[in-house]
C-alpha cells in the first residue's frame, strides 16, 4: 500500500476534515476571535489530523505487511483465515468471521475432494494389481492352445496389459514420490527389459531393433524408464511402415547420457508435433488407424518430468520418428 | 526331479502353474493351505519356492522370513505389487528373485533356471555342441566339421546353436526369432533369411552344403 493509495482511499474523509475547520474558522472569525489564536488552533487542529492520518497509514501498512508474510509463509493458502491474528475494531472482526466461516467451508470442501481422489486413486492402484491375477491365469492357460488362436489371443493380452500399464502409471504419476526409486542403472538392461515386455508385439510386428553403445549407466528409475521405452515402442510398432526398424543408440553429453529412438515408421504431420504430449490427442495417425488413447506419450512426459529426464521429439512424414531421451547426470538431479 | 514349491492364493494361475512346472520336468508342490506354510514346507524339503506376496493371512513378506528358517531352498518372489519399495523389501528379505506378474512364460522358466544353477552350483552351458559331423564352438564362435572351420557372426552362431540343440527337429522360424531374441539379437523375418543364407554358405565351406534342411511352411531341420 503507497501513501497515494491510502491518501485517495480517505479522500472523503481528509474533505470532510477541511471543511469543517473551515467552517470554523468562519464561525470563530464571525464572532471576534484574534487572528493569532485562530492561527495556533489553525495549526494545532492540523497537527492532530495529520498525525492520526500518519499513524493509521503505518498501522495498516505494517498489518498489510504481516498478513502477506502469513500467506507467503503458508504451505496451503487455503488455510490463511485460519492462522491470522483476529482484528480489534468490531466492524472488521464481522467481516473477518464472515470470511473465516466461508474459508471454513472450502477447507472442508478440499479435503473431501482430495479424500475422494485418493480413495479412487487406491482403488485403481489396487485394481490393476487384482486384475493382473486373471491376466497372469490367462497367459498360462493360452499356453495349451494351438499356434493360430494362442497367437490372437496372446496379441490381445498384450494390448490388455498395456492398457493397464498405463491406468497404473497414470494414478502413480499423481504422486510418483511413493514409487520413484532414482538409482544407478545400467542403460542396456532398460532396454533388454522393454523389449522383453513388447517382445511378442514387436516380433509379430516384423520389427528389426538395432542397438548401439547401451552399454552405460544412467541415473533413473528403472521401472520409469522401462515403462517410457515400452510406450515408445508401442507407438513404432503401430505406426510402423515397410521393414520397420527401431535403433536405439546412446551416447554421451557432457555428463548426461543422450538415447536415441528411432523408427522408421509414418512419422507425424509437422503441424501436430507440438501436440503430441497432450493428454488425449491422438492425431492424424491415431485417428486413421484407430485404437491410439492419446496416454501414452502424456505419460512419457510426465514421468520423464519426475525422472527429470529430457524428452524430445522429432518427425518426418514418410520417413520416420526419433525420440531423444536425455538422462541426467547423478549431480543435477533436484527432486525426490 | 527338482521339486517346486508353489505358494499362490489364486486356484488358475496355482493349477496352470503346476502343470507348466511338470510339462517342464519339475515336481510341482501346491500349497492349498495357507496356514502353517513352513512346516508344510520342511515336511516336502522343495527345491525351490515360488512365493505371492499378496496371501490370505500372513502376507508373503513375512512368510518369506519363516521359510527362510524352515528350509534352505531359494525364494522367488512372484507378485502383481510391483512398486520399487516391494522389490528392495523383497530382495532385502532374503528372496533370491522377484518376478511382477503378469509374467511371460520365457521369462518366468528362465529365472527359475537361473536361480536353480546359482544355488546348486549346476555347471553353465556345454562350450561346445555336436550334432552328427558338426561340432560349434561356442566361445570360438566357429564351426568344424571334415576337419575343416569356418568362423561364424553372432547371429549365425545362435541360429545354428538352436539347430543343433533341436537336432532332427523341426525349427520355425517364429521359434528361431524367439531364439534370437531370448540372446539380445532383435532380428526380422528377412534378416533371418539373409543370415540362413550365409550360414548355409559357410557350412557348404566345409563341404556340408545341405546340412540344414527346409521344411516349406513348418521351418528348419538339421
Amino acid at each position: 500500500m503507497t501513501l497515494r493509495e491510502f491518501l485517495s482511499d480517505r479522500l472523503g474523509r481528509i474533505a470532510l476534515q477541511l471543511i469543517v475547520i473551515g467552517l470554523a474558522v468562519l464561525f470563530l472569525l464571525a464572532t471576534g476571535t484574534q487572528s493569532g489564536i485562530l492561527v495556533i488552533l489553525l495549526l494545532v487542529l492540523l497537527l492532530v489530523f495529520v498525525s492520526v492520518h500518519v499513524f493509521e497509514f503505518f498501522q495498516q501498512r505494517t498489518r498489510l505487511l504481516e498478513l502477506e508474510n502469513i500467506l507467503e509463509g503458508l504451505d496451503r493458502k487455503y488455510l490463511f483465515m485460519e492462522c491470522v491474528p483476529p482484528p480489534k475494531s468490531l466492524y472488521e472482526r464481522r467481516l473477518f468471521d464472515l470470511t473465516r466461516r466461508a474459508g471454513r467451508a472450502m477447507t472442508g470442501a478440499v479435503s473431501d475432494a482430495q479424500a475422494t481422489q485418493r480413495e479412487y486413486r487406491e482403488y485403481v492402484e489396487r485394481w490393476v494389481h487384482e486384475i493382473k491375477a486373471p491376466i497372469t491365469a490367462s497367459r498360462l492357460i493360452c499356453r495349451d492352445l494351438d499356434g493360430e488362436t494362442r497367437r490372437k489371443l496372446m496379441a490381445e493380452l498384450v494390448q490388455i496389459e498395456a492398457h493397464v500399464e498405463r491406468a497404473l502409471f497414470y494414478a502413480r504419476a499423481k504422486n510418483p514420490e511413493q514409487d520413484c526409486l532414482l538409482r544407478q542403472v545400467d542403460l542396456g538392461r532398460i532396454a533388454a527389459q522393454a523389449i522383453e515386455n513388447h517382445r511378442s508385439l514387436l516380433i509379430q510386428s516384423g520389427v528389426r531393433i538395432e542397438t548401439e553403445g547401451l552399454d552405460c549407466t544412467v541415473y533413473t528409475d528403472q521401472k520409469w524408464a522401462v515403462f517410457i521405452l515400452g510406450q515408445l515402442f508401442q507407438n513404432a510398432a503401430r505406426y510402423r511402415g515397410t521393414k520397420p526398424v527401431i535403433t536405439l543408440s546412446a551416447k554421451p553429453l557432457g555428463k548426461q547420457i543422450q538415447l536415441a529412438v528411432q523408427d522408421n515408421g509414418i512419422g507425424i504431420p509437422a503441424h501436430e508435433l507440438p501436440r503430441v504430449f497432450d493428454r488425449g490427442f491422438t492425431g492424424s495417425n491415431g485417428r486413421s488407424r484407430g485404437g491410439s488413447t492419446g496416454m501414452g506419450l502424456y505419460l512419457c512426459k510426465k514421468l520423464a518430468s519426475f525422472l527429470d529426464l529430457g524428452l524430445y521429439i522429432a518427425s518426418q512424414e514418410e520417413k520416420g520418428t526419433t525420440v531423444i531421451l536425455t538422462f541426467p547426470a547423478k549431480e543435477n538431479l533436484t527432486k525426490l | 526331479m527338482l521339486k517346486i514349491m508353489i505358494i499362490e492364493d489364486d486356484p488358475a494361475i496355482r493349477e496352470e502353474l503346476a502343470l507348466l512346472l511338470e510339462n517342464e520336468g519339475y515336481t510341482p508342490l501346491v500349497i492349498t493351505k495357507f496356514t502353517d506354510v513352513p512346516s508344510q514346507a520342511a515336511q516336502e524339503r522343495p527345491d525351490l519356492i515360488l512365493l505371492d506376496i499378496g496371501l490370505p493371512g500372513k502376507d508373503g513378506f513375512s512368510l518369506c522370513a519363516a521359510l527362510r528358517k524352515a528350509v534352505p531352498a531359494p525364494v522367488i518372489f512372484v507378485t502383481s505389487r510391483d512398486t520399487g519399495v516391494d522389490e528392495v523389501r523383497a530382495l532385502s528379505l532374503g528372496g533370491d528373485d522377484y518376478i511382477a506378474k503378469p509374467y511371460s512364460v520365457p521369462v518366468l522358466l528362465a529365472r527359475i533356471k537361473a536361480v536353480l544353477r546359482r544355488s546348486f552350483g549346476k555347471p553353465e552351458l556345454a562350450d561346445a555342441l555336436d550334432a552328427g559331423e558338426l561340432r560349434l564352438s561356442l566361445t570360438k564362435g566357429s564351426v568344424s566339421a571334415n576337419e575343416k572351420t569356418a568362423e561364424l557372426t553372432r547371429n549365425e552362431l545362435q541360429i545354428l546353436a538352436c539347430l543343433m540343440t533341436h537336432a532332427g527337429q523341426i525349427v520355425s522360424r517364429a521359434d528361431l526369432i524367439d531364439a534370437l531374441w531370448d540372446n539380445q539379437i532383435y532380428i526380422d523375418d528377412n534378416t533371418l533369411s539373409v543370415n540362413m543364407t550365409r550360414l548355409r554358405a559357410k557350412l557348404a565351406e566345409i563341404g556340408l552344403p545341405d546340412a540344414i534342411k527346409t521344411r516349406r511352411g513348418m521351418g528348419y531341420q538339421l
